[in-house]
């Protein structure tokens, strides 16, 4: 793994190529000395050679002129000596080119010149001898003489040339094996530069190949974020833009185009070819902002509006930002969002909540209407009533009371209703303030209010222990005002009223029922009487408005009472719940959430 | 206006005609031996009790929906005048909302009256406010108390 991070590590690969070129070099120049050098052995072979070869013909040049002398001599025939004049001329000429060849070895051309001189002495025995076998008076003795002295310098002189080829040959010899070294080692050198050279186009083809997949792979994962990265910018209705505030270059995301309502890259990305798109209203407020910021260089934050082409108006958020680029420019990048649809529901929410005020205050009014303008002749109407029986009573007929009495219960039943439809509509009014709230002192102050009615009834109230619950006093008391007036009211006539009002366990049926997740997040508390009780059937029907199961005249209500219970319990995010059977009297089960769930 | 010589002054601020009715006649059917002084609205009340010569009342009874004063600012004026400390002031009222309640409570009222709607209840009321202990009533004052409930 190290190897290969190092492999991959482009600063040690540099180095690692640099190096190997320059060994690459060193190779190549010391091949190239070694070429050198064999070139100039080549050409020392190629001379000694050429020498011996001269001096040979020299020999055999001047043997042929002596076989051909001897043969005159003993012949007496001319043509033996006819060329004489062309052999010197070919020895002048051998002499020239040995010269030439021994330019540069000065003992060699030294020992040139002194061949010639035996040559030239050899050429002068040759005429002396030349001319004694042609003179008349010669006698054989002085011939002879002359014939051995001739060929006594011959033998000299073939000696010495002798001598001279041996040193020569010798020379060559050792060139040539010379010549033998260097070509093997030039063959090594040649050898190492061609695989050194392989070695490093191999290793950077390698790398070649790494980087251009490492390329290769960081394109098309860019190209997959670029992607991604647009499809998001349209399923979100984003669009992005940035601009290099030193070259005032623009660049457009494709949603951005979009957002304007045109085809990616429509135009050329810059501030005077968006102008058109943007809302006229807007133009200035849009351009102070953006020109600022490029200024101070602080974030942007505004909300505008895009005029697309075909007309439609996009309520956009546009948010801008400044950073630097790789390069070290100040780039500002910004997010435009529609915010249209979002813009249009606050707007209709709004709207809604503008009606929902309105609704709320004619609420009011119809409260205050009811709980006052309403009352007010109403109770008028009971005053006389009661004044009418206390002081014309005797001047009624025993019909004409009758019509009384019940012009009288009519009235009180349409007081209670008036007194049971302002505190449902003050269940639903929007003022609604938590409070701890001990449900044992609120219990106490209504069997306080309720007194006279349970005295009454001689009804017997148990009290367990309750809660303290964050909850809104006064409509805690109401809850429990109206189911204990509830169970007061549908007591069985011939049998003591029992109620109890506690604090229950939450059990494992209740939990499944009513998707209860944990016990402990409800206070359950139950009130249960022994009164006439009704059907479990009706059981969700009782908490409806004006919904009245009983029609007997001896148990009037208002159709109201259990309503406002369940409107409460709602209030407090709970529920009431109740179970009964004919005769066996009821159980309201009243659950309310403690402390977050509020 | 309408006077009974009699020892005990009680007044009686209310722009219903009716009302007043009710309020003398029970007083009246009480047979209590007490001078009862009505006055039409709030101005009315408030033009009375500037006159510096006038016997204090010992229990005035206030309406609170009036034109001109309403019950609520003569109950101001009454109470940031020392000279009527010793005024009871009972707050006779059609309505029972919290907020008069509490209201008048703050402002110095000492109990607080929902008028009924049966005669024989409204003399009842009458005759318990009239012969109430005020000092003992209003030494334990609080605003549970304050609502008056036969």
């Amino acid at each position: 793994m190290k190897i290969l991070g190092l492999y991959k590590n482009s600063q040690v690969f540099k180095i690692a190529l640099a190096i190997a070129i320059v060994v690459v070099c060193y190779i190549a120049s010391m091949f190239y000395s070694q070429m050198k050098k064999l070139d100039s052995t080549v050409e020392l072979i190629a001379k000694s050679n050429d020498t011996q070869l001269e001096l040979e013909k020299l020999l055999s040049v001047i043997s042929n002129y002596e076989t051909s002398l001897r043969s005159y001599i003993i012949t007496k025939d001319e043509t033996y000596i006819e060329d004489r004049f062309l052999s010197r001329g070919k020895i002048e000429e051998s002499i020239t080119k040995l010269k030439l060849l021994t330019v540069n070895d000065t003992a060699r051309n030294n020992d040139i010149g002194r061949l010639k001189k035996l040559i030239d002495l050899r050429f002068k025995l040759f005429r002396k001898t030349l001319l004694l076998a042609k003179s008349k008076n010669s006698g054989p003795l002085a011939l002879n003489e002359m014939l051995l002295e001739s060929s006594h310098v011959t033998e000299m002189m073939k000696s010495f040339v002798t001598k001279i080829i041996f040193s020569e040959s010798t020379k060559t010899e050792f060139e040539n094996n010379n010549h033998q070294f260097e070509l093997q080692d030039s063959i090594i050198t040649a050898f190492l530069l061609v695989i050194l050279s392989l070695l490093i186009l191999l290793l950077s083809f390698q790398k070649m190949n790494v980087d251009i997949d490492e390329l290769k792979k960081a394109n098309d994962q860019l190209k997959l974020v670029n992607e991604s990265y647009n499809t998001a910018e349209m399923t979100a209705g984003f669009g992005h833009w940035m601009v290099n505030v030193g070259t005032n270059k623009y660049t457009f995301s494709d949603n951005l185009f979009r957002l304007m309502g045109v085809e990616p890259n429509a135009f050329e990305p810059n501030i005077e070819n968006v102008i058109p798109y943007i809302h006229p209203d807007d133009l200035e407020y849009v351009a102070k902002v953006h020109t600022d910021s490029l200024v101070s260089h602080q974030s942007t934050s505004m909300i505008f509006r895009f005029l697309t082409p075909n007309g439609d108006v996009k309520y956009i958020m546009g948010v801008g930002s400044f950073t630097k680029n790789g390069s070290g420019d100040l780039i500002k990048i910004g997010v435009n969002y529609d915010i249209t649809s979002q813009y249009k529901k606050t707007l209709e929410l709004e709207e809604n909540n503008k009606e929902l005020k309105y609704i709320n205050t004619e609420l009011e009014a119809f409260n205050n209407i009811v709980s006052h303008d309403l009352q007010e002749p109403l109770r008028k109407i009971q005053m006389f009533i009661s004044r009418l029986e206390g002081k014309e009573s005797d001047l009624l007929s025993s019909q004409g009371k009758e019509y009384f009495s019940k012009i009288r219960v009519t009235a009180n039943r349409m007081q209670t209703l008036l007194i049971d439809l302002v505190n449902y509509s003050r269940t639903i009014k929007g003022d609604k303030v938590f409070v701890e709230t001990n449900f044992n002192k609120v219990i106490e102050e209504i069997l306080q209010d309720l007194a006279t009615n349970i005295e009454d009834k001689k009804a017997i109230i148990t009290i367990g222990n309750l809660p303290t619950i964050k909850a809104i006093p006064f409509q805690v008391k109401q809850l429990f005002i109206n189911l204990i007036s509830n169970s007061l009211k549908y007591s069985k006539e011939n049998s003591t009223p029992e109620i109890s009002i506690t604090s229950k366990k939450i059990t494992e049926k209740e939990m499944h029922d009513y998707k209860i997740a944990n016990k402990k997040d409800y206070h359950k508390i139950v009130i249960a009487d022994n009164g006439i009780g009704f059907k479990q059937e009706y059981s969700d029907k009782i908490f409806l408005l004006f919904k009245r199961l009983e029609t007997d005249p001896k148990y009037s209500g208002t159709g109201l009472g259990l309503a406002i219970c369940s409107r409460i319990v709602e209030n407090h995010k709970g529920f009431i719940k109740v179970k009964s059977k004919p005769n066996f009297g009821a159980k309201f089960y009243v659950f309310i959430p403690k402390g977050d769930l509020l | 206006m309408i006077t009974h010589q009699d020892s005990m002054h009680i007044l009686l601020a209310d722009d219903d005609e009716d009302d007043r009715n009710f309020f003398s006649e029970a007083i009246q059917e009480l047979r209590m031996n007490n001078k009862l002084t009505l006055f039409k609205d709030g101005n009315d009340l408030m033009d009375y009790l500037v006159h510096p010569e006038i016997k204090l009342p010992h229990v005035l009874f206030l309406d609170l929906n009036m034109p001109g004063k309403t019950g609520i600012d003569c109950l101001k004026e009454i109470r940031s005048n020392t000279r009527f400390k010793d005024v009871s002031i009972a707050i006779y009222s059609t309505s029972s909302s919290e907020k008069d309640i509490e209201d008048t409570f703050v402002e110095g009222a000492n109990i607080y009256i929902k008028k009924p709607n049966d005669f024989s209840k409204l003399k009842e009321v009458i005759k318990e406010v009239v012969n109430m202990n005020w000092q003992f009533h209003t030494s334990g004052l609080n605003i549970e108390t304050f609502f008056f409930s036969i």
